[in-house]
């Protein structure tokens, strides 16, 4: 699986957006307000679910914004980031 | 809207990281502030440490009356008790108190919850933990430790809104003596500092890393605090029966929830503006009135800003500060802590600095208190925002022909 | 000050809203699953009385609940329910105020949330889970979702928490901060619960049994879970089929006789705990008209949220359902007034008075 297959999957399960599936989810589009919706809780989250399954730390929202505009640049950051 | 207010004050007990009485947290807050440290009764595995500020006394001292295995909560709150039973002189009255309707009304984060870390280890592992751990849990609601310490038999209420329990806890407790439900309300909020709900806020990442810096520009997030503090709210008949001063009145209270986010508040104030605009109205004060606000400010990004924009645009040019810098961010305490604090304020005439200030914030369009301050007026107002969009926020008034 | 309740809601064991507890009233059924406690010895089965939220997607859909766990579902369902019977869903809630009462909290969050950083580490804490683990989490969730903006409370007072919590609903209308209150009480049974009672109770709770709240000597509970909301208003708006709450009276009572008005049928809320039992055997008065609903619902800290809708459903229907103390079929009901009486494991003792009409 690819990372932004596995990041559509842990999103969509971790975060329990049952009404959508993974594959719903464009690689491009906006993961906060407008798209798919989620929140400042949802991105705390994401951080604790980065680390826990990339291994991946962000140490602030601040240094996360970038990152967590879509799922493309998400996959980017972790690719470049991951401990291999 | 029939005001339900003003309530005397007659007694204040208060212990937190600055000090074990309510004298040595006022002497601290007008000396330099003591830094926050690592916790010592926790361990945790954090890769960045995050300071707290702890109470150093550990209270095995206290010996409470009948059951006497109660949680550190427990035990901060019959401390802060003691003293202000003490303060108000129902110390040497204390049979008397037993014959009055006497009710005990305390703000915290976890009532009667099962929350025993050690004990779910044990439990997850198969072990047979003790049941101890939580017969002395069952045994530490707040406002029952009390009621049972003085042998009181009015109403009890352990009020759990997350942050502003502690200011909650007060407004409720003034309305049940001027509803003429009470003679004598024990009034205020406790909390120690655990590892459950440290890590909490970090996993919010709304905790700083180093002391915390209200309303500053640098500002990261909160230092967590423990400590209790508790009123002796007294109505006319019983003040007046026993020849009592107040120390200062609940003039107003106001409580609003933002309907907004689960963790964030909402971005215009929404509910803040509805809280500060009742306890104002319910007190009859004139914005001229006010000394100061002593502000929630926590350190956090979005609280402060959304109170310093609430504040600029309904009390430009009232002096406002925050304490966290002193005592940390002591959650279902707090709310009573600073009613403490500003009522000792309105006694002093004088607000300490708000420490951890140093950089104004150019996106927020007031500043606090960056210097110790004389203040006028006989009135201060202090706020709680909580977690779930609870707004809380209370009206002091001390005497100016109130008496 | 009289409270009008205009709604009720409730989900427990009996299962969701009025009607279904209206008919576990009249068939006397006791409907208690199994659930499975782990213990030293390895797994083992007790009987507890289980609350099912899925009515809920009728009212919520998926997104609004993702977050919501089921601690906050039992609440949100009863909000939900009473408004609806109060015929009140549509209007404006701003000045409304919301309140719970709450004996044991969020329990299983919490420890969802500890798991999160036992298994994992500090460092992986879930946010998300801290958040539900927050004893006002139901009064947010409910206050967000129904955009309530009055004012908030949350109670946690163990067997007295509703009681006390009525305090504030009566003082919020008396004052005028609000011209309605949805008040509500909640508990939860969690496998972890359930572990307290084995090793408290033993063999008591886990054997198959029934609720025998009478026998006061014995421990007979069954845990219980679910909730039970009501939409208050001042008296004065008009009078309700579910009549009022007169009087709330809290008291201990190995101080004072209990305060029991003196033509009230009495609904005891004894849930089979002996060591509740002994106060109601010695300070129960004689000669008073007595009736026990605790085997419709369970043994739980808000149990006496339970009482008042049966209560105020007694009211509506004009009958006395049958109970343990008064045998027999359902009959007419021959009193105005019903007292809710509570006592606690320590002694302290609840008593909220409903009135029919107003």
């Amino acid at each position: 699986m690819t990372v932004k297959e596995q990041l559509k999957k842990i999103i969509v399960e971790e975060l329990n957006l049952e009404e959508i599936s993974p594959e719903e989810i464009e690689d491009d589009a906006p993961l906060f307000g407008e798209g798919l919706g989620l929140d400042s809780l949802d991105a705390v989250e994401i951080v604790v679910l980065l680390e826990k399954h990339f291994g991946v730390e962000i140490k602030s929202l601040d240094e996360g914004r970038e990152a967590f505009r879509s799922i493309n640049t998400l996959a980017a950051y972790i690719e470049e980031r991951m401990p291999r | 809207m029939s005001g339900p207010f003003p309530v005397a004050i007659t007694g204040m007990g208060c212990i937190c990281a600055p000090g074990d009485t309510v004298g040595e947290c006022m002497d601290a807050l007008f000396r330099e502030r003591k830094d926050p440290a690592l916790p010592l009764r926790f361990t945790s595995s954090h890769s960045i440490s995050y300071p707290v500020f702890e109470v150093s006394n550990d209270l095995m001292s206290l010996e409470p009356r009948g059951i006497t295995d109660i949680t550190r909560t427990g035990r901060l709150a019959l401390f802060a008790a003691h003293e202000a039973i003490s303060n108000a002189g129902l110390d040497q009255e204390l049979e008397t108190m037993r014959g009055q309707r006497v009710g005990v009304c305390v703000g915290t984060t976890v009532g009667t919850t099962m929350n025993n870390e050690d004990f779910y280890r044990q439990y997850l592992k198969g072990e047979q933990p003790d049941m101890v751990q939580i017969i002395r849990l069952l045994n530490s609601n707040p406002a029952a430790v009390i009621a049972r310490e003085f042998d009181l038999c009015g109403p009890c209420q352990t009020v759990v809104n997350a942050c502003s329990s502690g200011t909650d806890a007060i407004g409720l407790g003034a309305s049940w003596i001027k509803a003429g439900l009470c003679d004598i309300v024990l009034a205020g909020g406790t909390d120690e500092l655990c590892h459950v709900t440290y890590n909490g806020f970090i996993s919010l990442m709304i905790a700083d890393d180093s002391p915390c810096k209200p309303f500053d520009k640098e500002r990261k997030g909160l230092n967590l605090g423990e400590g209790a503090a508790i009123l002796v709210l007294e109505s006319e008949n019983s003040r007046r029966s026993r020849n009592k001063k107040a120390r200062a009145f609940v003039l107003g209270y106001g409580a609003s929830c933002d309907a907004y986010h689960f963790t964030a508040p909402h971005p215009e104030g929404r509910g803040l503006r509805r809280a500060i605009g009742e306890a104002i109205a319910l007190g009859n004060i004139t914005t001229d009135n006010i000394a100061f606000v002593n502000a929630h400010g926590t350190g956090t990004p979005d609280n402060d800003r959304t109170e310093s924009m609430v504040l600029a645009d309904m009390l430009p040019g009232v002096p406002f500060l925050s304490t966290k810098g002193y005592t940390g961010h002591t959650l279902g305490a707090a709310g009573a802590i600073e009613a403490v604090f500003s009522v000792a304020c309105l006694e002093m005439g004088r607000i300490p600095r708000n420490a951890g200030f140093s950089t104004p914030d150019p996106d927020l369009p007031v500043t606090p208190a960056d210097t110790e301050m004389v203040v006028k007026g006989p009135v201060a107002l202090s706020e709680s925002l909580a977690f779930g969009g609870h707004n809380a926020v209370l009206a002091f008034g001390i005497d100016r022909g109130l008496s | 000050m009289k409270l009008a309740i205009r709604g009720v809601g409730a989900v427990g064991g009996f299962g969701c809203g009025l009607e279904a507890l209206n008919a576990a009233l009249s068939s006397g059924d006791h409907k208690t699953k199994h659930v499975v406690v782990k213990t030293a010895q390895g797994p083992c089965e007790m009987p507890a009385y289980l609350a099912d939220t899925s009515r809920l997607e009728y009212f919520l859909n998926k997104r609004a609940l993702r977050r919501v766990d089921h601690y906050s579902r039992m609440a949100l369902l009863g909000a939900y329910l009473a408004l609806e019977d109060a015929g009140r869903l549509d209007e404006d809630r701003s000045r409304m105020g919301i309140i719970i009462a709450s004996g044991y909290g969020p329990g299983r969050a919490t420890l969802v949330f500890l798991d999160t950083f036992i298994h994992d580490g500090d460092g992986l804490s879930s946010p998300t889970s801290f958040s539900n683990s927050v004893q006002n989490a139901a009064a947010a969730n409910i206050s967000i979702l129904l955009n309530i903006t009055g004012p908030g409370l949350t109670v946690g007072q163990l067997e007295m928490s509703v009681p006390s919590a009525l305090i504030a609903a009566s003082l919020w209308l008396e004052e005028g901060k609000v011209d309605s209150v949805l008040f509500g009480a909640v508990d939860e049974y969690h496998d972890e619960l359930g572990y307290f009672w084995h090793r408290f109770f033993g063999e008591k709770a886990t054997a198959d049994h029934e609720m025998k709240p009478f026998e006061f000597d014995l421990q007979t509970g069954i845990p219980g879970e679910g909730a039970a909301f009501f939409l208050l208003t001042r008296a004065d708006e008009g009078v309700s089929p579910y009549g009022c709450i007169e009087d709330v009276i809290i008291n201990r009572c190995d101080r004072s006789p209990l305060e029991i008005p003196k033509d009230a049928l009495l609904f005891i809320g004894a849930d089979g705990h002996k060591q509740c039992g002994k106060y109601y055997k010695e300070h129960l008065p004689e000669n008073v008209q007595l009736a026990c609903y605790t085997p419709i619902y369970g043994s739980l800290p808000m149990g006496p949220a339970f009482d008042m809708a049966i209560a105020a459903l007694s009211f509506k229907q004009g009958m006395i359902f049958p109970s343990q103390a008064c045998t027999g079929d359902e009959r007419a009901l021959d009193v105005n007034r019903i007292t809710c009486l509570k006592i606690s494991g320590s002694g302290e003792a609840g008593l909220i008075s409903l009135i029919k009409g107003n």
